[in-house]
C-alpha cells in the first residue's frame, strides 16, 4: 500500500517548493508538514501538554523522537521502514496511531516517510523554536545570573558608572550617543518626583542650583532617599504589584480589617531599606519565622490581598477554598517570580514550561495557609465593644422582626432605621489581618483536572517549579512543617534566576520609563527579551551582593549619565526611525505624572498637603451616585475631619468597588490584578477633571491664597513664585508675558488653575 | 445670548475652531476627512457581547445537536481545540426553541423575541471564525485584528481614517459594562501606535457618563474661556513641534470645553419621550443599564459620533456571556438584559432614518462549544460562530454562511474576523489597503492578512 503513496511524494513537494532538497535539510519542511500534524494528532498524549504522557514518549522534538519511549526510539533517521512512528501511522505493527481513529491520509504519512528519509531534520538547538519547543530550561531568564564584565566604552565621554558603560556600549554599536544632559533644574525635579512622588520645593531647587560642589547631586539623592516620602512613593509601586486594596471585591466587597497596617508596613520597609529578601520572606512566611513579631504578622496580610468571593446561602467550602488558594498561588508567580503561572492551573501551561503539576506543587506550600485576624485590643476594650455590639445586635434583631410584619412606607421607615442602627455599631477592634498555618484544616492539594476543584487527580506535595530546579529534586511531604519558610528560602535564594532580575527591572522601569524587560511581570518564554541583558544581570548580581538593598540601586541609577540626559536628542530624527521605543535609551523618556503624583503635587503646590503619615485609611467624599452603586452604600463613610482629605493619595481608602474618580481618570490601576506598569492615557475627561473638578478648583483657590500670602500683590512676583512652585523653575519670558497679561483683568484663582493645568506641571522632563 | 446659557457654544465655538485651524495652518487631526470611496455608513455602533455568546442558543439552530446530546462528537466533524473542554467531552443539546421571524423567515431563538422582530433588517453571519480560543487574545483580535495587545482598535482606525463629524463630542466612545473590566482590558479599545488623539473616550456608568461637565460655580463662561486660552498659550510656549503627546493634551482641552457646552444635552436621556424610554427598556430593572447605553449610543451617532462600542458583560466570567458552568442560567440572564435594548436601538434608528447611515454590529470574541463543559456549560469556541450586522447599507433579512450540522465549524462561506473588519471599513468607504500608518518600518493596517468584503450582504 505504501508504494504508490511514496511515489507521490516528490511531486507534492515539488509543487510546494522548487527546492525541496534544500528545504528538507533545514526545519522548514518539519515546521510546515510534520510539526502541525504532530501537534494536532499526537501532542495531547505525547508532549509536555499531555495530561498523562503515554508510553513515556514525547514527539515534540527531534531529540525526543530519536530517544523514544517505552517501546524504543520512535524514529530512526534515514530509515522510515525501521521507524516505529511510521509503523504506527501505517497501522502495521502492534501500534495503530492516532488511537481509535482512522489512518491519517496517505499523503500525510508519505510526508513523514520523506522527512525521516531525509534524516528527520528538525529545528537546530539554537533556533528560537527549539528553545521553546525543545528545552525550555535554556530560556535566558531561567539561567543563573552571571555577573558580566563591564564593557569598555570607546566614546570619549567617560561613563559615570557601570550602568552608563552598558548603555553606551549598545549605543556605540549603532554609532549613537546619549542625549546632552538635562538642565540642573530639570534633573532635580525629575529625581525628586521619581524618588518621592512630590515636586521639589523652590528652596530645594535654589539650594541645589547654588551648590556647585562635585557631590551636589549625591547630596540631593541621599536627602531624598532618607525622606519618608521615598517610602510613600516606592511603597505605592509595590502596592500596585501585589494589587493591594482594603476590601475583598466581588459584590460584597467586605473590608479586610485594618488592611492599612500592611500599607504602612510596606512604606516603612522601603524607608528602612529592609533587605528585599527579608521583605519577601516576611510577606511569604512572617507568621512562621516570627509569630510573636507584629511586623512579621502584618507582612502576611500579603496572602489576604486577593479578591475573595463570599457566598450567600450555602457556601461551597471546597470551591471557595480553591479560589482563595488560586489567588494566593498566582500572585506569588506574578509578584516575585515574574511569571504568569495561572494558566497552568487548568492545564499544562500552553506557552510556558510550567506543568499543571508544577502549579499544584507550588500551591501545596500554601495548603495550610489560612486567615488569622489578630485582635490587638486589650481584654477590657474587647469586652466593652462586645457588650455594645450585642446591645445593637439585639436592637437590630428586634427591628428585623418588626420589619417582617410591615409593608410599604412603614417598612421603608424601618429600613432607614435599620441602616442607621447598623452604622452605629461600634467600630471593629484594632486587628492585624494576618495569615497562619492551620494544620488541622490543611487542604489536600491534588492536581485538579481542568482546574475544577472536584476533579481531583494525583495528590502532590510542595516543590518549586520544575523548570528552575534539578529534575531529581524530590517533592516535599504534603505536611511539611513551616512550608512557606521553605518557599521563601527558594524564592530568595541568591542563586534564584528570577527574583533579583525581576525586582531590579521594576526599579529600572520606574526610573527610566520602561523595563529592560518591557514585560515586567512576565519573564517567561513569551515575555519580552531584555534590551540589555548584561546590564540586567549586572544589576541583579550587584543587588544581591549588596545585601538586596534598594537604596544603593536607586542611587546608582539616578546618578548615571543615562538618567541625567535630556528628553531632547540631536539624533532623534534618525534614532526614532530605528528605535522608536527608545529601548537603547538615546534620550530620556519624558513621563506624565502618575495619578497620585498629580493629586499629591497639586496638594503640595497649593500648600494644602497634610503631611500626616501612616494610620487608618481615609475615605473622601465622592459622588452620591457612585456610592449608590455599592452593594452596601453604608460602606462608604467619608472621614469627619476634613483635613484628612488632604493627605497623600497612598493614605486614601482603596476600595475595589469604588475607585476614586480622580485617580481612575489618570490611570490608577483597577486594584484587582497585579499592575506592573501604569498606562498613560491622554483624554478629554482628564482635562474636564482638572478644569471643572472640585479638587482642582479648591486647590487652585488655595494655591492663589498661598501666592498672595507669600509674595503679596506684586504680579510679576506672583507669576515667578507660581512657576517655581509648580514647574520647579523660573517662568520663561514668554510665560511671564502671557501670565501678566492674563492677570491684568483675570482672577488669581483662575491663573492658579491654569498653572496646575499646564504640561510643565503635569509632566516630568 | 446663547453663550450665556450654554457655555462655549455657537459662535464662540466656531470662531475658536477657525482660530485654531488658522494658527495651526491646517485642520485639526480629528476634522472630518473624505472617505476613499462613496460610503454607505457614517457611523458604527458595535454591540460587543463580551465573553462570547453561544451561536447554538441564539441564531444558529442545530437540531442534530439535540439528537446527539450526551454523545461524543462523531469523528466526521473533525477536531477542535478548546480552552478547557477535553476531546472526550459529550455534546450538549440546547433547551432553546427557534422560530421563524419576519418576511425572511430567519430562525431566531426564544432568547431574543424582541430583536427577532428586526430580523428583516439584519444580516446573520453564521460562519464567523477567529484564530484564538482564549478571551484576551480573541478580544484583541476582534478589536484590533491582532492577537497581541498594542495595535489600534477598529474604532481608532476609523476615526483616524474619517475624523469626526462632531465638534462637541468625542469621535470614538466606549461604554463599558459597569459590572467590571474584561480580560483584555483597556488596550483592546485603544489607539495602539496611532497618535494619542485617536484614543477612545471611556464613558462611566450612571446618568452622568462624562464626569465634570458642569461648569465651576462662580466663574463666568467668558472668564473660564480666558483661562483656557492661557493654558493653551502656556503649553504652546514650551511645545516641541511634532510632539504628539503634548498635542493630544492640548486637543483634550479643546474637546473638553466643546463637550462641556453641548454634551450635557446629548448625554441626558431624561428628556426623551416615555415611549422611547420604554422602547429600549429604560426603567425596567433588568434592561435598564444596557437600555440607557443603547439609547445614548443612538443619541451620539445622531450627533455625528463616529464609532460607539456598547459593551454587554464585565467583571467575572459569569457576568459576561462566558457561560462555562451553565449556559441556560447565563444566557437567559444576559439575553434578558440586552434583547429589548438592542431591538429598541434598531427600531429607533430605523424610524429616525438613521439606520441607513449607521452600521450596527453585534457579536462577541467567539462563540461557544457544541460540547458540554462542567455538565451544563459551554466552552469558548472560535471555529464557527455567529455575528450579525444591520443598517449602514447592509442587506437585511439574509443569512450568510453555515456551520456544520452540530455548529462546530464554519463550513459554508466562512468569514474570518478580518472579513468582518474589512466589511465595516467598506461600509464606511474605507479601503483596508489605503488606511495605513507607518510603524516600525511597515505600513500597518487593521487587517493583518487581507480581508474580504462580505459581498452577499453589501
Amino acid at each position: 500500500m505504501n508504494r504508490p503513496a511514496t511515489r507521490l511524494v516528490p511531486l507534492i513537494i515539488t509543487l510546494a517548493s522548487f527546492a525541496h532538497a534544500d528545504e528538507a535539510r533545514d526545519a522548514t519542511f518539519y515546521n510546515a508538514r510534520i510539526q502541525p500534524v504532530l501537534a494536532r494528532e499526537c501532542y495531547s498524549c505525547h508532549s509536555p501538554d499531555a495530561a498523562k504522557l503515554k508510553g513515556g514518549l514525547r514527539l515534540d522534538s527531534r531529540e525526543a523522537m530519536l530517544q523514544g519511549g517505552d517501546a524504543g526510539p520512535a524514529i530512526v533517521a534515514g530509515k522510515p521502514a525501521e521507524s516505529l512512528l511510521i509503523q504506527a501511522l501505517r497501522h502495521e505493527g502492534d501500534l495503530a496511531m492516532p488511537p481509535k481513529k482512522p489512518k491519517l491520509a496517505a499523503n500525510i504519512i508519505a510526508d513523514f516517510e520523506r522527512w525521516i528519509t531525509d534524516g528527520a531534520p528538525g529545528p537546530t538547538a539554537s533556533a528560537n523554536t527549539a528553545e521553546k519547543k525543545g528545552d525550555p530550561r535554556q530560556h535566558w531568564a531561567f539561567q543563573p545570573v552571571k555577573r558580566p564584565a563591564i564593557p569598555a566604552v570607546r566614546n570619549a565621554k567617560q561613563p559615570a558608572n557601570a550602568i552608563d558603560a552598558f548603555i553606551f556600549a549598545k549605543l556605540e554599536e549603532r554609532g549613537w550617543t546619549i542625549a546632552p544632559p538635562a538642565t540642573r533644574a530639570e534633573w532635580i525635579r525629575r529625581v525628586t518626583f521619581d524618588l518621592t512622588g512630590l515636586p521639589p520645593t523652590p528652596d530645594e531647587v535654589d539650594h541645589y542650583l547654588a551648590d556647585h560642589d562635585a557631590n551636589a547631586d549625591e547630596r540631593v539623592v541621599d536627602r531624598l532617599l532618607a525622606s519618608p516620602a521615598y517610602g510613600e512613593r516606592w511603597g505605592q509601586h509595590w502596592l500596585d504589584v501585589v494589587r493591594f486594596a482594603e476590601t475583598e471585591g466581588y459584590e460584597y466587597d467586605r473590608e479586610i480589617p485594618d488592611a492599612w497596617r500592611y500599607r504602612d508596613y510596606v512604606i516603612d520597609s522601603f524607608n528602612r531599606d529592609k533587605p528585599f529578601d527579608r521583605f519577601l520572606t516576611e510577606q511569604i512566611a512572617g507568621d512562621e519565622i516570627s509569630p510573636a513579631d507584629q511586623e512579621c504578622m502584618i507582612a502576611t496580610t500579603f496572602h489576604r490581598l486577593g479578591p475573595v468571593r463570599r457566598n450567600a446561602g450555602n457556601p461551597e467550602i471546597a470551591l471557595s477554598r480553591n479560589e482563595v488558594l488560586t489567588e494566593r498561588t498566582d500572585i506569588i508567580g506574578t509578584a516575585f517570580l515574574g511569571l504568569t503561572i495561572g494558566c497552568a492551573r487548568c492545564h499544562n501551561h500552553k506557552l510556558e514550561p510550567i506543568s499543571q503539576k508544577d502549579y499544584y506543587r507550588l500551591q501545596a506550600y500554601l495548603a495550610a495557609t489560612d486567615e488569622h485576624n489578630i485582635v490587638l485590643a486589650s481584654e477590657a476594650e474587647r469586652k466593652t465593644s462586645e457588650a455594645e455590639s450585642n446591645r445593637f445586635k439585639d436592637e437590630i434583631a428586634a427591628l428585623k422582626k418588626r420589619m417582617k410584619l410591615t409593608t410599604g412606607p412603614e417598612r421603608a421607615k424601618l429600613e432607614t432605621e435599620l441602616e442607621s442602627l447598623e452604622d452605629k455599631m461600634p467600630a471593629p477592634l484594632a486587628t492585624i489581618p494576618a495569615t497562619w498555618n492551620d494544620m488541622s484544616h490543611r487542604t489536600e492539594i491534588h492536581v485538579l483536572k481542568r482546574g475544577v476543584w472536584e476533579n481531583k487527580g494525583e495528590p502532590v506535595g510542595p516543590r518549586p517549579l520544575g523548570v528552575l530546579i534539578a529534575e531529581s529534586e524530590p517533592e516535599s511531604p504534603a505536611n511539611l512543617t513551616n512550608p512557606r519558610t521553605q518557599l521563601a528560602k527558594w524564592i530568595t535564594s541568591p542563586s534564584h534566576p528570577l527574583t533579583a532580575r525581576v525586582m531590579v527591572n521594576r526599579v529600572w522601569l520606574h526610573h527610566f520609563g520602561a523595563g529592560l524587560v518591557k514585560t515586567v511581570n512576565d519573564f517567561g518564554t513569551k515575555g519580552d527579551a531584555p534590551s540589555h541583558r548584561e546590564l540586567l544581570d549586572w544589576l541583579a548580581s550587584t543587588f544581591v551582593e549588596n545585601g538586596w538593598q534598594l537604596k544603593p540601586l536607586h542611587k546608582m541609577m539616578v546618578l548615571s549619565q543615562t538618567y541625567r540626559q535630556s528628553v531632547h536628542s540631536p539624533i532623534a530624527a534618525r534614532a526614532e526611525v530605528a528605535d522608536p521605543e527608545n529601548r537603547l535609551l538615546w534620550r530620556f523618556n519624558r513621563r506624565r505624572l502618575s495619578a497620585e503624583e498629580i493629586r499629591d503635587g497639586m496638594l503640595m503646590v497649593s500648600g494644602r498637603l497634610n503631611p500626616k503619615r501612616s494610620g487608618p485609611s481615609v475615605m473622601i467624599p465622592v459622588d452620591a451616585e457612585m456610592v449608590a452603586l455599592l452593594y452596601k452604600p453604608s460602606q462608604w463613610k467619608p472621614a469627619r475631619d476634613v483635613n484628612e482629605y488632604d493627605r497623600r493619595s497612598i493614605y486614601l481608602f482603596a476600595k475595589r468597588n469604588l475607585r476614586l474618580p480622580f485617580l481612575e481618570t489618570f490611570d490608577a490601576p483597577p486594584l484587582l490584578t497585579s499592575c506592573a506598569r501604569r498606562e498613560t492615557s491622554t483624554h478629554a475627561p482628564q482635562a474636564l477633571e482638572l478644569l471643572n473638578g472640585k479638587l482642582a478648583n479648591d486647590l487652585a483657590d488655595a494655591f492663589a491664597k498661598r501666592l498672595e500670602h507669600e509674595v503679596g500683590d506684586q504680579k510679576d512676583k506672583i507669576v515667578e513664585r507660581a512657576f517655581q512652585l509648580a514647574h520647579g523653575r523660573s517662568a520663561t519670558a514668554e510665560e511671564r508675558r502671557l501670565s501678566l497679561e492674563f492677570l491684568r483683568d483675570q482672577s488669581l484663582k483662575e491663573f492658579a488653575l491654569a498653572v496646575l493645568n499646564t504640561n510643565g506641571f503635569l509632566y516630568v522632563n | 445670548m446663547r453663550d450665556a446659557c450654554c457655555g462655549f457654544g455657537g459662535l464662540a465655538l466656531a470662531s475658536l475652531l477657525q482660530e485654531e485651524a488658522a494658527r495651526a495652518g491646517t485642520a485639526t487631526p480629528l476634522s472630518s476627512k473624505p472617505a476613499h470611496f462613496q460610503p454607505k455608513a457614517k457611523s458604527v455602533i458595535f454591540l460587543f457581547m463580551a465573553g462570547g455568546p453561544s451561536h447554538l442558543e441564539t441564531y444558529d439552530p442545530k437540531p442534530l445537536l439535540n439528537k446527539l446530546h450526551g454523545q461524543k462528537r462523531p469523528n466526521e466533524f473533525g477536531e477542535a481545540k478548546y480552552q478547557f473542554v477535553q476531546r472526550d467531552a459529550k455534546l450538549l443539546g440546547t433547551k432553546r426553541t427557534f422560530k421563524k421571524y419576519g418576511q425572511s423567515g430567519i430562525e431566531v431563538s426564544d432568547l431574543f423575541p424582541h430583536t427577532a422582530e428586526c430580523v428583516d433588517d439584519m444580516a446573520i453571519l453564521r460562519s464567523c471564525h477567529g484564530d484564538m480560543v482564549v478571551h484576551s487574545a480573541a478580544q484583541y483580535e476582534l478589536f484590533t485584528g491582532r492577537v497581541t495587545p498594542g495595535f489600534p482598535s477598529v474604532g481608532s482606525w476609523v476615526i483616524y481614517g474619517l475624523g469626526s463629524e462632531s465638534q462637541s463630542l468625542p469621535a470614538y466612545v466606549v461604554m463599558p459594562d459597569p459590572k467590571g473590566a474584561l480580560e483584555a482590558g483597556q488596550p483592546m479599545y485603544t489607539n495602539g501606535f496611532l497618535p494619542a488623539i485617536y484614543q477612545p473616550t471611556m464613558f462611566r456608568p450612571g446618568s452622568r457618563p462624562v464626569l465634570n461637565l458642569e461648569r465651576t460655580a462662580g466663574v463666568s463662561d467668558a472668564d473660564r474661556r480666558k483661562t483656557l486660552d492661557l493654558i493653551r498659550n502656556l503649553n504652546r510656549a514650551t511645545l516641541d513641534p511634532g510632539d504628539q503627546e503634548f498635542s493630544a493634551r492640548i486637543n483634550a482641552y479643546d474637546l473638553a470645553f466643546k463637550m462641556q457646552s453641548e454634551a450635557p444635552d446629548v448625554l441626558d436621556i431624561s428628556h426623551e419621550p416615555r415611549e422611547t424610554l420604554e422602547l429600549y427598556g429604560v426603567g425596567d430593572a433588568v434592561t435598564n443599564d444596557y437600555a440607557r447605553r443603547c439609547l445614548l449610543a443612538r443619541k451620539l451617532v445622531e450627533k455625528g459620533v463616529r464609532f460607539v462600542c456598547v459593551v454587554s458583560g464585565g467583571g467575572t466570567g459569569n457576568q459576561q456571556w462566558d457561560a462555562h458552568s451553565d449556559i441556560e442560567e447565563n444566557h437567559l440572564r444576559k439575553a434578558a438584559e440586552t434583547d429589548k435594548p438592542v431591538a429598541g436601538l434598531l427600531k429607533d434608528l430605523k424610524r429616525r432614518g438613521l439606520l441607513d447611515s449607521t452600521l450596527v454590529v453585534w457579536g462577541g470574541e467567539f462563540g461557544r462549544s457544541p460540547e458540554a463543559e462542567s455538565g451544563r456549560g459551554r466552552d469558548h469556541h472560535n471555529l464557527g460562530f455567529t455575528m450579525w450586522m444591520a443598517g449602514g447599507g447592509i442587506k437585511g433579512g439574509k443569512v450568510v454562511g453555515a456551520t456544520d450540522a452540530i455548529g462546530l465549524r464554519a463550513i459554508e462561506s466562512p468569514y474570518h474576523l478580518r472579513d468582518v473588519h474589512t466589511t465595516i471599513l467598506n461600509q464606511l468607504g474605507l479601503d483596508q489597503h489605503k488606511l495605513t500608518y507607518p510603524h516600525l518600518g511597515r505600513n500597518e493596517r487593521l487587517t493583518f492578512v487581507e480581508g474580504k468584503v462580505i459581498r452577499e450582504i453589501v
